[in-house]
């Protein structure tokens, strides 16, 4: 009995000096790290985001092993934010507190703040940008992405923002299918203008083709739609030469008056802003506007809201000018993947390659398809599943040529505040355009100081 | 001191503690932030020192004298003897020497035409992403895109590169990432029409909340008063409803009512009304659910207040007035309301107060809207300093609002105590004197 008790206790000691070498052995060698990933603004469709992450993670991990590394990623990621405002104030609060995650998805405008502050480091210190496949996105989207010459992030999808005409409602106020599909040329060459937007929203409501309050109905919160309008009559948002954010007084005036002269007609509600997402989404897909304007990524949202048939209800354009100062154009907003400042630099390096990896022109077209965003490089043309999509094809020809982006400058996110502001003012009466552009040029002086041209 | 004395004490500790914790140090902190220009892009805890293309701009605009700026800026990447030695020293010299041969003397503007460079030399034992960074790095002559996290790190740097002394001073405050002191927070405050549109919406809020908060509690003290016991309980179970209900699901709750397709507009499009946003259809509307919304949650208070303080009358005077053949209205004119000049005192001023800074349901149900019309001081507060579209959190601008709520806080409660005269309230019982 005493043998077996001794002989066990032996061999219990190797076993657990066994496994305790193999632990110690396997964890110099082994690397497991995790890696949070949050992004903004995205809801199912756009689960991509962080799922190319976890795709990339895997590659990773398998080249690492080719090279006689053991490396484990865990992939962290949260894609549920209430809207954009959380999103921020969560990331900025957590980088703050020194808890950010280690890969953001954001607006690229939040690249020129968050570098002042330090939260971001740049990609181009741990990417060969000329290498495959950053060597293929496209240049203008690349630049998007820097800041000052510096490469921060990576592009994560392209969209432009649309104008939206409800097919039906347009042939009530006589127009027929030839005119329809010319509209989007006319809108281009400048000879459809906002002025005919607001005539022709004013027949479909007079004519009971909409109800009042439906001939044009806009986007209901915040966002960088409203400066597509500012550009329809000839403003500028930053001044080339100087790199200076410029508010041109008269091309705000006339923006502000579009929408207050919108709702003086009847064919925008008073008290459209802030009305519910779920709500408008649902309106304008079902034909219950007469025109409207949103985003590429808003022709997987009119199918899920019942509209299967989008070529045949739905025309759309560039947004129109606004007068004979202005031009038809589009904003792109891409969304880009950046990388927080870190203790850990290995951290940093590999999620800095996790992003790059996830910009394969395969992993990011199941985003572009998925959600309805259009591709961040050019060999993405010549993958099927892109190629072959009849919206990516269309929205890229009509409306990515004209588009711009709104300028990466420390102070925008102020700017753009008080335009918004502005408008709002101006929208529910509160203040005459006049008014609340006397109010916006108080406001943009006292914050941005000599960083604004007023013209 | 005496043992009891200090009893007291520790029983009031915990109290002080939530005092210090959620008064002091908020108020503290407040007046802190309000005298600085903190902000998303300056960060809370400090800069560093950082000259990029928008500093270069600023200094240009500033009258820098251009040899400056060219140091500034200087030659980007040159392959010097210096850059040389050190790739030599670090990645072996049979790279440093086809590198000389190759590009001695040149200049590149950017890191990434250096990498180009250095990945196409014919003898490369650089293989990796990182490595070749750091070897291109060795040839920097340029101030601009490095980041110092100490002025020391960078006053040095800028004497390294030979910069004037002179214009030292002003290129330190230009790259400067951080927050500064400052008082303009509070003259751009009151530039501003808005401002002053948020003071005339807070009074409108906290006026009519108020009142309603007051008349209605009492009504619905009195009311259930006189209803049998099991009712007035019922009753009161029911007003009490609102308050415990999570701000997010009565919310929730006020909006389907309120809504176009909601309940309202629902059961008046069987009369012919058309169907509009009850919420939100013009600020009368606004104002009036804001109203409601508060109002019932607040009056609950004042029934639980105002019910119990009417149960300490004592009942032989409600009898005695019966006797005296007082009508309802006589009994709660003459005797229920005078003995209620204390709980009222007490809801009005503790509901100023917490009507001035709370904003959580305005903010859950039309969030400022429509254009504005119900953003109130405190709403505007938390809006600048920690909530909008474009993330460009205003900490100091945001702070400064917050202070001036407040002084105004504090100027209400000294007002209130003079008013109401506190002081009898808490004079001691000549009975125990």
């Amino acid at each position: 009995m005493t043998t077996f008790v001794s002989r066990l206790r032996q061999s219990t000691a190797a076993a657990v000096l066994a496994l305790t070498a193999s632990t110690v052995a396997g964890g110099a060698l082994a690397k497991d790290l995790t890696i949070t990933v949050w992004a903004g603004g995205s809801n199912d469709s756009d689960a991509y985001r962080w799922e190319a992450i976890e795709m990339a993670a895997d590659i990773l991990e398998k080249e690492a092993a080719i090279n006689g590394e053991d490396l484990n990623i865990t992939v962290e990621s949260k894609g549920q934010f209430g809207n954009w405002q959380e999103f921020k104030q969560a990331v900025t609060l957590a980088a703050e507190a020194g808890t950010a995650p280690n890969i953001v998805v954001t607006s690229h405008l939040d690249i020129a703040p968050w570098s002042e502050a330090g939260y971001i480091v740049p990609v181009e210190e741990y990417l060969d940008l000329d290498a495959w496949p950053l060597n293929d996105i496209y240049p203008n989207l690349m630049e998007i992405a820097a800041f000052d010459d510096v490469q921060w992030g990576l592009p994560q999808d392209a969209e432009s923002r649309p104008f939206f005409f409800w097919k039906d409602a347009l042939k009530k106020i006589g127009y027929s299918d030839e005119d329809i599909a010319a509209l989007p040329a006319k809108v281009e060459a400048g000879e459809y203008t906002l002025q005919d937007v607001l005539a022709d929203a004013k027949k479909a409501v007079d004519m009971e083709a909409v109800e009042e309050g439906y001939g044009f109905y806009p986007r209901v919160s915040n966002g960088p739609d409203f400066a597509q309008f500012y550009q329809s009559f000839g403003g500028e948002l930053i001044d080339p030469q100087s790199g200076k954010l410029v508010l041109d007084k008269k091309a705000m005036e006339s923006f502000y008056q579009f929408f207050a002269d919108a709702v003086e007609a009847g064919v925008t509600r008073k008290n459209h802003l802030g009305t519910d997402w779920g709500q408008w989404y649902n309106e304008v897909a079902n034909g219950k506007a007469a025109i409207w304007h949103g985003g590429t990524w808003h022709y997987g949202r009119y199918a899920q809201e019942g509209n299967q048939d989008f070529w045949n209800t739905i025309e759309f354009s560039l947004i129109p000018a606004g007068d004979e100062n202005g031009r038809a154009n589009t904003i792109t907003h891409p969304l880009v993947y950046l990388i927080t400042d870190n203790a850990d630099d290995e951290a940093e390096e590999i999620a800095a390659n996790l992003v790059k990896i996830a910009s394969e022109p395969r992993i990011n077209t199941l985003h572009a398809i998925k959600s309805n965003h259009l591709g961040i490089s050019k060999q993405q043309s010549n993958i099927e599943l892109y190629a072959n999509d009849r919206w990516a094809d269309e929205a890229t020809s009509r409306l990515l040529g004209h588009a711009n982006s709104q300028p990466n400058h420390v102070n925008y996110g102020a700017y753009s505040e008080a335009l918004f502001k502005g408008l709002e003012a101006a929208w529910t009466g509160t203040k005459t355009p006049a008014e609340a552009v006397a109010e916006v040029e108080v406001q943009m002086k006292a914050t941005l100081g000599d960083e604004l041209i007023v013209r | 001191m005496q043992r009891s004395s200090w009893l007291g004490l520790a029983f009031l500790s915990p109290a002080l503690i939530v005092v210090f914790l959620f008064f002091l140090v908020p108020v503290v902190l407040t007046g802190f932030f309000s005298f600085t220009n903190m902000s998303t892009a300056t960060g809370v805890k400090g800069g560093a020192y950082v000259l990029n293309a928008s500093g270069l701009r600023a200094l240009t605009d500033a009258g820098l004298p251009k040899s400056t700026l060219e140091q500034i800026e200087g030659a980007g990447y040159r392959v010097d003897a210096k850059g040389l030695e050190a790739l030599a020293l670090d990645f072996g010299k049979p790279v440093a020497e086809e590198f000389a041969k190759l590009h001695e003397g040149e200049v590149f503007s950017k890191r990434r035409d250096v990498e180009r460079a250095l990945k196409d030399l014919r003898s490369n034992p650089i293989r990796k992403t990182r490595d070749r960074k750091q070897a291109a790095d060795l040839f920097k002559r340029s101030l601009m895109n490095e980041r110092f996290d100490s002025p020391t790190a960078f006053e040095a740097a800028l004497e390294e590169a030979g910069i004037p002394e002179t214009d030292r001073p002003l290129i330190t405050e230009v790259a400067y990432t951080g927050w500064v002191w400052t008082t303009d927070n509070f003259g751009f405050l009151f530039s501003l029409d808005s401002t002053w549109q948020y003071a005339k919406n807070t009074v409108i809020y906290v006026v009519f909340t108020l009142s309603f908060n007051v008349l209605f509690g009492l009504f619905l003290a009195i009311a259930t008063f006189y209803l049998p016991a099991g009712q007035a309980a019922a009753f009161r179970a029911i007003w009490f409803l609102p308050r415990i209900l999570p701000p997010v699901l009565y919310i929730v709750m006020w909006r389907w009512f309120t809504w176009d397709t909601g309940f309202i507009s629902t059961v008046l499009s069987g009369f012919g009304v058309p169907p509009r946003n009850w919420m939100l259809d013009t600020e009368f509307h606004a104002w009036t659910t804001i109203v409601l919304i508060n109002g019932f949650v607040g009056a609950s208070m004042g029934m639980i207040v105002f019910s119990s303080a009417i149960r300490a009358i004592p009942a032989s005077m409600l009898y005695a007035s019966e006797v005296d053949g007082a009508s309802r209205l006589q009994q709660i004119w003459y005797i229920i309301l005078p003995q209620l000049r204390w709980p009222i005192l007490f809801i009005t001023s503790y509901q100023t107060m917490s009507l001035l800074t709370s904003f959580e349901y305005i903010y859950l149900a039309t969030d400022g809207g429509p254009g504005g019309a119900t953003e109130v001081w405190a709403l505007a507060a938390f809006h600048t300093a920690l909530n909008n579209y474009g993330g460009n959190l205003q900490y100091g601008l945001g702070a400064t609002y917050a202070l001036i709520l407040v002084v105004i806080g504090l100027l209400a409660s000294l007002a209130y105590l003079r008013l109401f005269n506190f002081r009898n309230l808490l004079v001691k019982p000549r009975i125990e004197g």
